[in-house]
């Protein structure tokens, strides 16, 4: 296995031969439509004679509806509909088709321990009986302006009956906590357990040392830039829906409205052109996507609806908040015995999605060699937004808990970090390893690329530079992480290739790009494959009128199952296209070979291209019915295997432990990404990644006040957002091992940056405070957390427990 | 938004002539909090009155031992003036840290100080230096013009005019920004003048309020360490999801000897600015929008 | 209803606005200047950020009736005679957005900066100004490196130094 070092290199713009072929930063096609205002966001789509819609949101996290009273709101100017739930329920809308899991074979399977299905309860776009979480949407104003709908959605009285509030994970759990659901016996959805609970135990009770671990890893939410936008239209005359919106898949989209609607497969369109931004809480279907379809029914005109950001912040799905409980066992030279735990995951005010508790719960033990764990994971509701998977679902949480373990460990027990990170890493030899919880992981030189970061990092040298700052009265701390990412999601994918007369390709494709550049790197597979100009590749996306099935775009399987499915359509374009060849050049097709975008018979020096071969598709009066114009392929594969990436970062903080204030003064992060297709797109993928991953650890809290369940961070006011002066210049290179269990060896390289980062960032902090003895701060690490922090370590009064952030150690 | 009636007078004499008909309009300065609370409905006026068409609001110049500064002078022509860098450099770095670039070059001094947030950075500027603020009525004395959260003693068909800083013999502003909206988690504004020291706090408390234990210690001795045996009282002080009144308190000593020891040693305009931190001190910074930048008065607007 | 009339990317125009109507609302529903996005609602995005009179401002946050006899640039002004703008170009060049929603209002706010900054721009500076703009895809680090070159590229094609509009 070799790895390949790469390092950022300056884009390619020119023309000339073998642009676009596959390991090259070729420009982005998307770009100059982004760059000019040219591009097309769901706002930006306005259809003729389109009214306005403004939902009326609950003020409350948990009560009761029980009156809605729209006469004043009606009467009011301008004002075309005033819909609720109790409308919705009659015109037989169905909930918004959660599914609990994604599901994906290679993940390990998360059950109720007492054998009773996982709880789970509709989630209606307007809610008709009751609100879980302020800001979930009892009412639909329709109006012929926005601000005409708004002024008709104030005149809506709703008379709510309020109910004891729940907005804590743990304190959700408990079996005495407000109930949400009438019809379930608490508000754990979800409690089962992964694992071998006696090889667990056996080995804890012949450890040397265990440490342990509690910790919240608080809730944040993904904030794309682009704010959700939807605009429905209804055509009667053959009862067909058309929604224009941002998602994450057009065809997903279409399939979950008709459910909803009860309508047939050919009664309802998606169009999702650009989409600013996705980071997984954009990946499920959102119920003002099916109110604007039926509100066009209902009143006979388009009707266009878009979020303002205070309301995304309320009502947009959100991520993280998890509260684990973990212990390490090690033996006397330091070797991981054993792991065990238990997680809670917060779902929020629906039973939207408990993957992030099993896609963490099962990849506990991060990436590191552990022969035995066993893990209790509980998933709860709580009156808060809905929670879905977050960049990396599920992983950075549990990766930061193992890592702060690790550093735990070699501080309370006398062992270096490193050299405990080193001893229990698997080796190449060791390939594949199965995971304590039955996951395997495909292949990796572990070793190697921890390494090769701790050198990118200059771990050696930091020395100096801690004794240089702390001349300068800062405290500099340095850490290190290692990750390992499971990318499993929607296992099916389907490309529809088609080459044209005039020698252009177009693929159709089920996922959609939210801003990782798949017009250009998708079209790089079809330049390198088929020997096409990068330029004559059109890549498809987005649209179900001609998307017949697509998987979206999460789980990092956009390139990683597109590259699969356009492989499968080029190699069946070449092997129709030898027939036909053969045709032109007068002999048999297993004479013909494809070389350099061409068909060539050895040794007669004919060649024909893909070109002449499109066009006799069409053209050739012999073409036999099966390769008769125009040439084309489908490849429809369904994917059983998961790749996993894996890598390392190294980050050094300053500290000014006067103010706790603290600034990134280095940050190196080296991923395997089993095979570069465009090296630009990866290290922006992993910039990108890294800045929300640092953004978690350091500021972002969707913070709700545990008495009302108000969101107190519903702003950018309040919700501290990564800016450009928080971060240096990432020092980001990759390694390519190809994936085994990847055709073409790729391992998706969106979540890497995002992975370790908590980790990271928190153990390089506790490191610049090691000097004042702080065992651990919790995240968001806000400058008042580390001046408490380094407060308490000096013997100051308080606990650990911060009281202006409650939330933070939960039992 | 709700709607409402828009007036561009051309004359002073015709804004204050609207606003004496109308007792709900609301004069338009840079707009930069005021639109933006119109925006999410927190605010509610028949008719705004734009100031943006009278020039003679706008402009700086010196005055005898005064810096004068028109009350539609935007930050941005604040930050970059060559006679306030000269005269008063605190000033120029702590218009050069309001808000962001784009907010500088929009919002205005009169704007601002009218608004009176309590995170805010004029209303420690004015206060810190015992500015004088004239109005088309009157001149009020900064020291009597702040008087609660949002609030001044500015009457409802009262307009600024202008602002006179008087020239100090050594100033400095140091602020720690809130994360998110990146106001003043607590601003301190120290000024020595001839009549003694001045110290203004922004950020940590409902209202911009002079620090008197710390500017009587000061006075006597112009050094951080007569700082060493003062503390103030956490009571009183902001507590939100950003930072304690605890922890508010002890930001208000760290920046008061920073901006301090900023004075002290450093003459000429500074921007200490370092790069890339979270809750950077020593940047002179933000203000955006805001209505309410305490606790209580944020959050979810579907309350 | 008011009319307001002002130059648009060199175009005159006008249109009828209500006092509430906002530059950004003027631009992409009376206009159909669809480039200027709206991501927030605080003033604090920048992804709304056009120029004003040859300045830089938050369009979401000016009244349209304000801007009687104006001169706005929006992004899909900056581009003169069919030729990039050099910052539109570093930004494509550098890989400097991804989903791209708030790359107009960067690529504005960074004409902008060399308009207060000067051609000559090192990364703290860049940093530092690029605070009313918030961007959730690249962390920053290519938008960082295409102002730079974009500033510098920006000199040598206009020797003044001026930046357009």
């Amino acid at each position: 296995m070799s790895i390949n070092i790469n390092t950022p290199s300056p884009a390619i713009s020119g023309g000339g031969l073998g642009r676009g072929r596959i390991g090259q930063p070729v420009l982005r096609k998307e770009d100059l439509r982004l760059i000019t205002g040219a591009g097309c966001f769901s706002d930006d789509v306005n259809l003729p004679g389109q009214a306005y819609a403004i939902m009326v949101r609950a003020p409350h996290a948990h009560a009761r509806i029980v009156s809605i009273d729209t006469a004043q709101a009606l009467a009011a100017p301008g004002i075309i509909a005033v819909l609720t739930g109790r409308d919705m329920l009659a015109d037989g809308m169905k909930p918004i088709p959660h599914r609990p899991f994604s599901p994906h074979p290679a993940d390990m399977p998360l059950e109720n321990t007492d054998g009773t299905p996982i709880f789970t309860a509709p989630h209606y776009p307007l809610a008709p009986d009751k609100v879980r979480h302020v800001g979930e949407a009892v009412a639909m104003v329709i109006a012929e302006s926005v601000a005409a709908a708004k002024d008709g959605a104030e005149l809506v009285e709703v008379d709510y009956e309020l109910l004891p509030v729940i907005a804590n994970t743990a304190a959700a759990a408990s079996p005495t906590a407000p109930r949400l659901f009438d019809q379930a016996r608490s508000n754990v959805c979800l409690d089962g357990v992964m694992g071998d609970a006696e090889a667990t135990a056996a080995a804890f009770a012949r450890a040397a040392h265990v440490v342990r671990f509690e910790t919240k890893i608080p809730r944040v939410t993904g904030v794309p830039m682009e704010p959700r936008a939807a605009v429905g239209a209804y055509d009667p005359a053959i009862g067909h829906y058309t929604l224009h919106a941002g998602t994450s898949g057009a065809w997903r989209t279409k399939a979950d409205l008709v459910i909803m609607l009860g309508v047939g497969d050919d009664d309802v369109r998606v169009i999702t052109n650009d989409v600013g931004g996705h980071f997984g809480t954009r990946g499920m279907l959102y119920g003002e996507f099916a109110l604007v379809i039926w509100g066009a029914r209902r009143i006979g005109r388009p009707v266009k609806w878009t979020c303002e950001r205070n309301e995304a912040f309320a009502t947009d799905y959100q991520g993280r908040d998890l509260v684990v409980e973990a212990e390490l066992a090690l033996d006397a030279d330091g070797n991981f015995l054993a792991m065990r735990g238990s997680n809670i995951s917060n779902a929020g005010g629906h039973t939207t999605n408990f993957s992030p508790l099993r896609k963490g719960v099962e990849i506990m033990s991060s990436i590191y060699r552990i022969p035995a764990a066993h893990f209790r994971a509980r998933g709860v509701v709580s009156n808060t937004a809905p929670t879905r998977p977050y960049r990396s679902s599920g992983r950075p949480e549990v990766l930061y808990v193992m890592e702060r373990l690790i550093d735990l460990a070699a501080r309370e027990h006398g062992f270096d970090r490193i050299e405990l990170r080193r001893r229990n890493l698997p080796t190449e030899a060791e390939m594949p390893y199965t995971n304590p919880f039955g996951m395997i992981y495909d292949s990796g030189a572990y070793h190697r690329v921890m390494e090769k970061a701790l050198g990118l990092g200059d771990w050696a040298g930091f020395p100096a530079r801690r004794a240089e700052a702390r001349a300068r009265g800062k405290c500099r701390g340095i850490g290190v992480a290692n990750y390992v990412d499971t990318a499993s999601g929607v296992p099916r994918e389907r490309a529809e290739m088609t080459v044209h007369r005039d020698g252009t390709v177009d693929v159709i494709i089920g996922t959609v790009s939210t801003g990782q550049g798949h017009e250009t790197s998708f079209a790089q597979l079809v330049t390198e494959w088929l020997g096409v100009p990068f330029d004559n590749v059109r890549i498809l996306t987005g649209d179900t009128e001609f998307v017949k099935f697509g998987g979206g775009t999460h789980s990092g399987r956009g390139l990683r199952l597109a590259s699969i499915v356009i492989w499968g359509a080029s190699q069946q374009i070449i092997e129709k296209g030898k027939r036909i060849a053969a045709l032109l050049l007068e002999c048999e097709s297993g004479a013909v070979e494809f070389r350099d975008g061409a068909f060539v018979r050895p040794g007669r020096g004919r060649t024909v291209s893909l070109t002449e071969v499109a066009r006799a598709a069409h053209e050739l009066p012999d073409v036999p019915d099966d390769l008769r114009g125009p040439l084309a392929a489908i490849s429809d594969e369904t994917i059983t295997t998961a790749q996993f990436p894996y890598g390392c970062q190294v980050v050094e903080v300053e500290i000014d432990p006067e103010l706790g204030s603290l600034e990134i003064v280095r940050y190196s992060a080296v991923d395997d990404v089993g095979r570069a297709v465009n090296p630009a797109i990866i290290h922006g993928q992993v910039h990108g990644g890294i800045a929300q991953g640092v953004g978690q650890a350091l500021m972002e809290h969707c913070y709700y006040d545990p008495e009302t369940g108000q969101l107190l961070s519903g702003s950018f006011m309040d919700y501290a957002m990564p800016r450009a002066d928080n971060f240096p210049f990432f020092n980001t290179e990759y390694v390519e091992t190809p994936s085994p269990t990847h055709p073409l060896g790729m391992r998706p390289a969106g979540e890497g940056g995002t992975a370790p980062a908590l980790g990271v960032m928190i153990n390089s902090i506790v490191d610049a405070l090691s000097e004042f003895g702080v065992r651990h701060v919790e995240m968001p690490a806000t400058p008042e957390r580390i001046w408490r922090a380094i407060r308490e370590a000096r013997g100051g009064a308080q606990s650990m427990c911060d009281r202006n952030t409650p939330e933070v150690m939960l039992r | 938004m709700y709607d409402f009636e828009y007036h561009k007078p051309k004359s002073l004499d015709d804004a204050a002539a609207t606003l004496s008909q109308h007792e709900d309009f609301k004069l338009l300065a840079g707009g930069m909090s005021l639109l933006p609370a119109l925006k999410l409905r927190l605010a509610r006026y028949s008719g705004l009155v734009d100031l943006g068409a009278l020039g003679q609001l706008r402009g700086i110049r010196r005055e005898g031992d005064e810096i004068v500064i028109g009350a539609m002078t935007p930050h941005a022509e604040v930050a970059d003036s060559a006679a306030v860098a000269r005269a008063i450099p605190a000033l120029a770095a702590l218009a050069g840290g309001i808000g962001d670039p784009l907010v500088r070059n929009r919002g205005t001094l009169g704007g601002s100080i009218a608004n009176a947030d309590p995170a805010a950075d004029y209303p420690a500027g004015v206060l810190g230096l015992g500015a004088t603020v004239v109005t088309t009525r009157r001149t009020i004395a900064a020291d009597k013009f702040f008087i609660g959260m949002f609030e001044t003693v500015l009457e409802p068909r009262e307009i600024i005019t202008e602002v006179r800083f008087p020239i100090v013999e050594a100033a400095a502003y140091s602020k720690f920004r809130q994360p998110a909206s990146r106001f003043a988690l607590v601003g301190v504004f120290v000024a020595r003048t001839r009549g003694g020291v001045r110290v203004a706090v922004t950020g940590a408390a409902p209202s911009v309020f002079r620090f008197k234990e710390a500017e009587e210690a000061l006075t006597k001795q112009f050094d951080s360490t007569a700082l060493d045996a003062i503390t103030i009282a956490a009571a009183g002080l902001n507590s939100d999801i950003h930072a304690s009144a605890e922890y508010r308190a002890h930001c208000v000593m760290v920046m008061t000897k920073r901006a301090v020891a900023k004075a002290a040693n450093v003459p000429s305009p500074c921007n200490e600015r370092g790069r890339v931190r979270q809750g950077a001190t020593m940047s002179v910074n933000i203000n955006t929008p805001s209505p309410g930048s305490s606790a209580g008065e944020r959050g979810s607007t579907y309350r | 209803m008011p009319t307001v009339s002002m130059t648009v990317n060199g175009k005159r125009v006008s249109a009828e606005v209500e006092g509430r109507t906002l530059l950004v609302e003027l631009l992409r529903e009376h206009l159909g200047l669809t480039g200027t996005h709206v991501g927030c609602d605080t003033t604090q995005c920048g992804c709304c950020t056009v120029h004003l009179n040859g300045t830089g401002v938050k369009s979401c946050t000016v009244l349209a009736a304000s801007c009687e006899g104006a001169t706005i640039t929006t992004i899909e002004g900056l581009a003169t005679e069919g030729k990039l703008h050099p910052m539109q170009e570093a930004f494509r060049e550098h890989h400097a957005l991804q989903c791209g929603f708030c790359t107009p209002g960067m690529i504005m706010s960074a004409v902008d900066i060399v308009r207060r900054k000067g051609n000559d721009l090192d990364e703290r500076t860049i940093r530092e100004q690029l605070e009313g703009n918030i961007c959730r895809c690249t962390g920053y680090h290519n938008i960082v490196i295409a102002i730079q070159s974009g500033a510098a590229a920006m000199k040598q094609s206009r020797p003044s130094g001026a930046p357009p509009g």
